[in-house]
């Protein structure tokens, strides 16, 4: 039995003995090569469920819906090892409670769904482990290596064309699990904090504001660069943000449920580097 | 006898337009994003796309736009329009489905007060649009009573010859008259005949849709909350829309000097038409949903008699979730009766 059909018929008994009231996974999509989220609620709607190399969305974003978790009940969920990641950091930031997930863990190796041992967050230690040794995406890496060779002068006109395009859709923060604030710091209108206008420095604004907010949360798990209907190069944001933290703090995020926010905790041995 | 634009003949007919005082903007790919810009040769356009991933719309309507600068004084207050300057434009290479969104919102723009940041542009704009001969999955106009070489909203039309060396020229307004005049030596006689359109399949019967959203019975359908389940709440439907036009207003400056401005909004987000009271009267994401097809498809219509989609598909090709109007209005269209 391949993997597809295997979570397929365990999601099915998880719906019908009432172990979890709901699994979110993958079906098929308006095109034959893309994948879309779907809720499934009955054992005959598993059937609908799809799992192969092109499920790469990260779900965990839903599951910061208001009101998914809060009756108590389970979840049952597909995810990659960069979703379970984000499952530790809600965790962590005490936005979920991990006990009541069940995890589908699958990882795509030359196109192709390979399962993942373990259905609780803790299981996947290994699988995060192995993450973190080895290391942050070197295509990722050698795409912002690029960006640091160049003067910060031309450094600064890239980003300046780039965010010129942003339109202010906020799907790279909808489609994000980190993104969890009920009201955006951008939505705080009274007074407004932030320009809501979609010009050259409401776009920076923006877009910094998020870089910071996810600097040690991130997962590059893709979801934004993806969304992003401008093909603004998120990513290469985001993994400067996370070299920045893992160079200076030696910090990888999402190892755990009970790894303790990079920028909210403090160690006596923290670098000091840019404090007079 | 039919009038023939010859591709190698466009550098030519730019810079006639140049010359009789219009701006060209073409589809241009640019920075990873193919959207319309100003051109000056034809080696810069990208004619071969099926369709910008941004529309036409953003030169009529932008996504932020000053409206008035003012200054509080101590007795009174001074204000200044800051209306877009007189810009003759040519868009060249539009696609139907776009130039039919500029007509759709029209009436929109025109209806309680004449909004002259939309018509200065429009009144000054001629539309140039190329009959579409490639489609993608994605494609809808075929079901919104549109089609790969509709003519509405255009000025004039360019059919692709069989023999992809240019495109058949029609003028159908006495504005695409008129700019056919400078480029008169340009064209050709010719008698070659028009590659056929694009075959773009229909989606989803509209009529059935229209139908079914008129019935109030279903207004609190639970059909409303399975289809959105996974929209998350996004505006990025909206803003590549052709024919969305929500707006919000918001002043940006200091307690005494600013500049009001007009923004785009979307009817995805959680703030949208949220009333001072704090009572929001979609604050789910469903009726959020809803309002966007009930606008599209029903209430529009009404108003104005005319569907507020012209089917180019941008929701459905963009979308984070792969959700999108076309698979909401086949289920509509596949519900029992």
């Amino acid at each position: 039995m391949g993997i597809q059909e295997q979570y397929i018929s365990e999601a099915a008994g998880l719906l019908s003995s009432g172990a979890v009231k709901l699994v979110i996974g993958y079906s098929e999509g308006s095109t034959e090569d893309r994948r879309r989220p779907v809720f499934v609620r009955t054992p005959a709607e598993a059937e609908r469920l799809v799992l192969d190399g092109a499920c790469v969305a990260n779900l965990s974003t839903y599951l910061i819906n208001e009101g998914l978790l809060s009756d108590g009940q389970n979840v049952a969920i597909f995810l990659k090892p960069d979703g379970i990641r984000s499952i530790n950091i809600l965790a962590a930031e005490a936005q979920i409670n991990p006990e009541q997930l069940v995890i589908f863990g699958f990882d795509i190796e030359n196109g192709e769904a390979r399962a993942l041992q373990g259905r609780k967050a803790s299981d996947f230690t290994p699988v995060v482990e192995a993450a973190k040794a080895a290391g942050l995406s070197p295509e990722l890496q050698k795409e912002a290596e690029r960006l640091e060779q160049i003067s910060a002068a031309e450094r600064f006109e890239y980003w300046k064309d780039q965010f010129s395009k942003c339109i202010k859709c906020y799907a790279c923060r909808q489609v994000c699990p980190m993104c969890y604030c009920r009201r955006c710091i951008v939505d705080v209108n009274q007074p407004q904090w932030v320009n809501t206008s979609s010009h050259t420095l409401g776009n920076f604004e923006w877009n910094i504001v998020r870089a910071f907010h996810l600097a040690g949360r991130c997962v590059a798990c893709g979801g934004c660069d993806r969304s992003c209907p401008v093909n603004i190069p998120l990513r290469l944001i985001n993994h400067r943000m996370a070299k920045e933290v893992l160079d200076a703090f030696g910090y990888y995020a999402g190892e755990s449920t009970d790894q303790k926010p990079v920028l909210a905790t403090f160690r006596q041995d923290d670098p000091e580097t840019f404090i007079l | 006898m039919t009038r023939i634009l010859l591709k190698n003949k466009l550098d030519e007919c730019i810079a006639a337009w140049r010359s009789a005082g219009f701006s060209v903007l073409a589809p241009v790919r640019r920075s990873d994003l193919s959207r319309f810009e100003e051109v000056e040769r034809s080696a810069d356009m990208a004619l071969d796309l099926v369709l910008t991933e941004r529309t036409i719309k953003d030169h009529f309507f932008p996504q932020t736009e000053p409206l008035i600068k003012y200054r509080i004084k101590k007795h009174d207050i001074d204000s200044q329009e800051m209306l877009p300057p007189d810009r003759k434009r040519v868009f060249f290479g539009v696609r139907p489905c776009d130039a039919s969104g500029l007509a759709i919102d029209d009436p929109l723009f025109g209806w309680d007060y004449r909004d002259e940041y939309w018509f200065k542009r429009r009144d000054n704009a001629v539309i140039v649009t190329i009959a579409c001969t490639a489609s993608d999955d994605f494609c809808m106009c075929t079901s919104v009573n549109l089609a790969p070489d509709s003519t509405k909203g255009s000025d004039v039309i360019l059919r692709p010859l069989q023999n992809g060396n240019g495109w058949l020229v029609e003028a159908l307004s006495d504005r695409g008259n008129a700019l056919l005049e400078p480029i008169a030596s340009i064209l050709k006689d010719g008698s070659e005949s028009p590659a056929p359109p694009a075959s773009v399949p229909p989606r989803f019967e509209v009529d059935k849709v229209m139908e079914w959203l008129a019935d109030p019975a279903n207004f609190e359908s639970h059909f409303w909350k399975e289809i959105s389940v996974r929209c998350i709440g996004c505006g990025s439907c909206t803003f590549l829309c052709p024919t969305c036009h929500c707006f919000d207003i918001q002043d940006e400056g200091d307690t005494y000097t600013g500049i009001r401005r007009k923004n785009w909004d979307s009817c995805s987000f959680p703030m949208f038409t949220m009333h001072t009271s704090g009572h929001n009267p979609r604050n789910t994401q469903s009726t959020r949903w809803r309002q966007r097809i009930m606008h599209k498809f029903n209430y529009y219509r009404g108003k104005f008699g005319v569907n507020s989609c012209s089917g180019c598909g941008r929701c459905t090709r963009q979308c984070p979730v792969d959700m999108g109007i076309t698979e909401t209005l086949q289920a509509i269209t596949n519900l029992p009766k």
